[in-house]
């Protein structure tokens, strides 16, 4: 039978059918969260008296999701439904608030205060309810604020430093240099981080951080091109492809974070030290903060409120060994690992760190476009 | 009723809308990216559309020399998992009999488990205390454990190229079965001997195949991000992790929509210059 041409009505049809498709899929999408904030919103104007949803859409850090960093929230309110969604950079979580903002909280860490604020993406606390912000140091607050005004809350806290197998290294590592010595070639290893290789270069050759010059730029980039072969790997996850590289013995001399530390000294894998070089160890400080389109805000401040209860932190620093901002927390630990990881015993830990400076995205840009170059060269 | 025509459109229009909705319009959109002028994040109140990021790869070295070094590796996974995967499908075709089906289902059996656990699982038979080190040692070959096999352009490509093999038999085994056993035998009645045939009829009228199995290694191979990064140490770094570093780390989307733009022209190119070279009709003849 030969073929007839499709006839008009036919297409019409068709045509019908696709635009029906599509706004079904419209109808679909209004039922997402962003589509959601955007319709409770305009309810909430209509009428002001509306409840908050129940339920809290956070952005975070992959196994920040682990129940034992916010029990104290999920004790107090079990029915409240409360989804993650994930970042794997501080670039990645600003450019995902910026992209959709549709997560009620986020988690990001020092260094990237100022970008929220500068761009309207942050509501500002208000620490009035919050029952657990007198347990927060006030050295801690100052880290959230910006212009004057609360915007962030601190949480988790921690160093960042050389760890290093003392089994293989001779003698005690007392600078950051050490991370380019070519005898530990092949057992070395940094983290995946532009902005990180910068600091660590700053501390060698006292750069200041907050205004580096185009010909330090290139200078640390030469540099860390030249260490580029003595990696085993470029380390991303401090549990998945660092720590357990620590555990066997193939990484000798690493940038590192004090959870990885205490896990060795836990288990007695292999032999460690965490070392306090000369130009100081570098200390991070996580922040969350409250998208400036949500519509759960007292719901959130529930969150971060229980988020500095004691069960939260006491998870977070014996579980993951991670500092927490609740100084009753901090000042309880006995555990002489923990004593050690923390450096609790040590007046002069603090007199020996630097903290990571608020810098323009520009420099972030410049830094991190750096470090492409030295991975793709 | 529908007709001949109606049925046909009642049957192409939900693939085709499927492909345009999720294949076409993302695919214009990185397109519409890749011409925004600033560095970073989308915004379109700039000017539009611009160069300026295409200029950016073409006067970095670094991304046109990572995406030669990727489709060097991805030939040699590609060409690699043809050649190893062409015996299974021989094999299948032509030995098995009617043990076929079990053997098939065998083969498929490693798409039961996820490929981040099969890639992992070369981790723990490449590395310093891994199976390969352990039989080194065992037998007396080595006193201490060989330096670290993982994390390596070479560790990538092996697993590369492991992780292919199943899906590369099945194209060639799908050109090996549809090969007329008349022309074998009317071969064999002539006097050609098992390699003759096989040299002179099976490879030439599985050609079409085996290249079909190339490309649908190759293409995918020079983008991949996920095994480089689990495997691949320093060295292992491919384009496609710049283009992930790019979205994920730098927040530059609109560089990072150009070098995707480049590599899929590029892709295309080698593909096109690969069929005009190799003539699939004549071959396959």
């Amino acid at each position: 039978m030969p073929a007839r041409p499709l006839r008009p009505h036919a297409w019409f049809i068709l045509v019908t059918c696709g635009a029906l498709l599509l706004a079904a899929c419209q109808a679909q999408g209004s039922g997402s969260p962003g589509a959601s904030a955007a319709a409770g919103s305009s309810a909430a104007s209509a009428a002001p008296s509306v409840a908050e949803p129940n339920a809290l859409s956070v952005l975070e850090w992959s196994g920040y999701e682990d129940p034992k960093f916010w029990i104290d929230f999920q004790t107090a309110h079990p029915d409240t439904q409360v989804n993650f969604d994930f970042g794997i950079s501080d670039s990645d979580i600003l450019g995902k608030m910026e992209a959709s903002g549709q997560d009620d909280i986020f988690h990001f860490y020092s260094g990237w205060q100022q970008f929220y604020v500068d761009e309207g993406l942050v509501k500002e606390i208000d620490t009035s309810k919050l029952k657990n912000w007198d347990k927060v140091p006030d050295s801690f607050k100052k880290l959230g604020q910006i212009n004057g005004k609360q915007y962030f809350l601190p949480w988790d806290w921690g160093f960042t430093s050389i760890l290093y197998n003392t089994s293989k290294v001779s003698g005690t590592i007392d600078s950051w240099d050490a991370l380019f010595n070519q005898a530990y070639a092949k057992h070395i290893s940094m983290w995946d981080d532009g902005p990180a290789a910068v600091t660590v270069s700053t501390y060698i050759h006292g750069y200041d951080e907050t205004n580096i010059t185009d010909d330090q730029l290139a200078k640390i980039e030469a540099e860390w091109k030249l260490q580029k072969p003595l990696n085993l790997h470029y380390w991303t996850g401090e549990y998945t492809d660092f720590c357990p590289e620590v555990q066997s013995g193939d990484i000798w001399v690493a940038y590192a974070w004090q959870g990885c530390y205490a896990t060795v000294l836990y288990d007695k894998s292999q032999p460690v030290a965490y070392a306090t070089p000369k130009e100081g160890r570098n200390s991070w400080v996580g922040f969350y903060g409250i998208s400036s389109q949500t519509d759960s805000y007292n719901l959130a401040l529930q969150f971060l409120d229980d988020k500095l209860a004691k069960m939260s932190c006491e998870n977070a620093v014996t579980n993951f060994y991670y500092g927490c901002v609740n100084q009753e927390v901090m000042a309880g630990i006995t555990d002489p690992v923990l004593i050690q990881a923390f450096g609790i015993n040590d007046p002069s830990i603090l007199a020996h760190t630097n903290f990571t400076p608020l810098v323009t995205q520009a420099q972030r840009d410049a830094w991190t476009a750096m470090w492409l170059r030295v991975k793709g060269g | 009723m529908l007709g001949r025509r109606g049925s046909l459109w009642f049957l192409a229009v939900p693939p085709f809308l499927w492909l345009l909705a999720l294949f076409i319009l993302p695919l214009i959109v990185v397109g519409a990216i890749s011409l925004l002028p600033g560095t970073g994040r989308i915004d379109f109140s700039h000017g539009w559309p611009s160069l300026n990021q295409y200029q950016q790869v073409f006067a970095t070295d670094i991304y046109i020399r990572r995406l030669g070094i990727s489709a060097v590796m991805a030939f040699v996974v590609a060409a690699s998992a043809t050649i190893l995967a062409y015996p299974i499908a021989y094999f299948l075709t032509f030995r098995a009999r009617q043990r076929a089906t079990v053997y098939l289902i065998l083969l498929l059996v490693p798409f039961a488990s996820s490929y981040l656990l099969r890639v992992m699982a070369w981790k723990l038979l490449l590395g310093s205390h891994g199976a390969i080190n352990w039989v080194l040692t065992s037998l007396g070959l080595v006193t201490e454990p060989a330096g670290l096999l993982v994390y390596s352009q070479a560790a990538v490509v092996i697993t590369l190229i492991y992780v292919w093999i199943p899906f590369a038999a099945l194209p060639i085994y799908a050109a090996l079965q549809r090969i007329d056993r008349s022309h074998l035998e009317a071969a064999a009645d002539l006097g050609a001997g098992p390699w003759t045939r096989f040299a002179r009829i099976t490879v030439p009228m599985s050609l079409p195949g085996a290249l079909a199995t190339f490309f649908m290694v190759f293409i995918p191979t020079v983008g991949e991000y996920v095994t480089p990064s689990l495997v691949g140490g320093t060295d292992g770094f491919m384009y496609g992790n710049i283009i992930q570093d790019l979205f994920t780390r730098a927040g530059n989307w609109t560089l990072g929509a150009a070098l995707a733009v480049v590599m899929l022209l590029a892709v295309l190119v080698l593909v096109l210059v690969a069929l005009r070279l190799v003539d699939l009709r004549r071959v396959a003849v």
